[in-house]
């Protein structure tokens, strides 16, 4: 078991400990709505991790590097958030082909941008927010989101992997 | 909605196959999908630890717990308590977007929704066991560490900046 699956076991067994304290039913509540949520969950977590493994396998490494490789610069890290906004699903389809592409070798900017365009400017989103909170608030957040998610994916590749 | 996305999921993989298939025949297609079952079972301990701990946290915290903390807070204090807010609050974006303009409409300052609704976007604790177990460490706490203050920033910019036109944007905002 590595160093991930162990903390996540132990995080998970802290947290039932504490709701079985509470004496108010809510370890079987939280357990049950775990259940539910992986057996709804589960067709789409079989065909995205598919999709995974297609992708792994047919995703020419010169192309991927060429537009969002640890070389690719602004212009990567630009790409890369304008695709995360696209990216259909919820978490479940998403994250595994983030995974992927970053295994594949595309940069750490990028990938974190692409996570970041996808949870923070998915257009998909867009859509539910222009409609409860008008689209001059929606532009204020997107205008602001937008320059701080290009930082933040600059900032990524130069800490972290040191360079631009 | 969700046949919806199976349907598409679907038509995705057999796209993917009939590809790997003409360019590498039934070695390069049985491949791919044996590649993929294989790291979901890789990761399945990881999967189930996070659904576990997911369904935990959304047993704790309900939607009226979250809404109640934020209350009438304005200020810098009501801008972090937002921030703490959005990632505790549970649920899709046709829970968290009713909630946010519930709370402009009465009256919270743009920059405490800005925060809200970034912070709900950036850091919800119910996908952060999901981010653990599909990402990776590395990746999830590199970018935890990088985002922490993009949510108070954003909301304190919004507010800095624009917050003079909140009234405006509120009473512009439609049904």
């Amino acid at each position: 078991m590595n160093l991930a699956t162990l903390t996540m076991v132990v995080l998970a067994i802290a947290l039932w400990t504490y709701a079985r304290w509470r004496r108010d039913g809510s370890h079987w509540r939280g357990l049950l709505r775990g259940w539910s949520t992986l057996k709804s969950t589960f067709h789409i977590l079989v065909l995205a991790f598919i999709i995974v493994g297609y992708a792994t396998v047919l995703i020419p490494d010169s192309g991927l590097q060429e537009w969002i490789g640890p070389d690719s610069g602004w212009s990567g890290i630009f790409v890369a958030l304008g695709m995360g906004t696209f990216f259909p699903g919820g978490p479940y389809v998403v994250l595994p082909l983030i995974s992927t592409l970053n295994s594949l070798g595309i940069g750490l900017g990028a990938t974190i941008a692409l996570i970041n365009g996808w949870a923070g400017l998915s257009l998909l989103h867009a859509a539910w927010e222009i409609r409860y909170l008008g689209w001059r608030f929606t532009a204020v957040r997107w205008t602001l989101m937008l320059i701080f998610m290009l930082v933040i994916g600059f900032l990524a590749q130069t800490i972290f992997e040191g360079n631009l | 909605m969700r046949d919806r996305t199976t349907l598409i999921l679907l038509g995705v993989v057999l796209a993917l196959a009939g590809l790997a298939w003409n360019q590498g025949g039934s070695e390069l297609a049985g491949a791919g999908l044996l590649h993929g079952l294989w790291t979901l079972l890789r990761l399945s301990p990881l999967l189930v630890a996070a659904f576990v701990i997911a369904g935990l946290i959304q047993v704790f915290l309900t939607q009226e717990t979250v809404s109640r903390w934020l209350g009438a807070e304005s200020g810098w204090r009501g801008i972090l308590l937002a921030c703490a807010s959005g990632s505790l609050v549970p649920g899709g974006p046709f829970i968290y977007y009713p909630i946010a303009a519930t709370l402009f409409r009465a009256g919270a300052s743009l920059g405490v929704v800005v925060a809200f609704v970034s912070a709900k976007n950036l850091w919800p604790l119910v996908r952060l066991p999901l981010e653990f177990a599909l990402l990776g460490p590395r990746l999830t706490l590199i970018r935890l560490a990088l985002t922490l203050f993009a949510p108070p920033l954003l909301g304190f910019l919004a507010q800095g900046l624009l917050g003079h036109l909140g009234d405006q944007i509120r009473e512009r905002m439609g049904p």
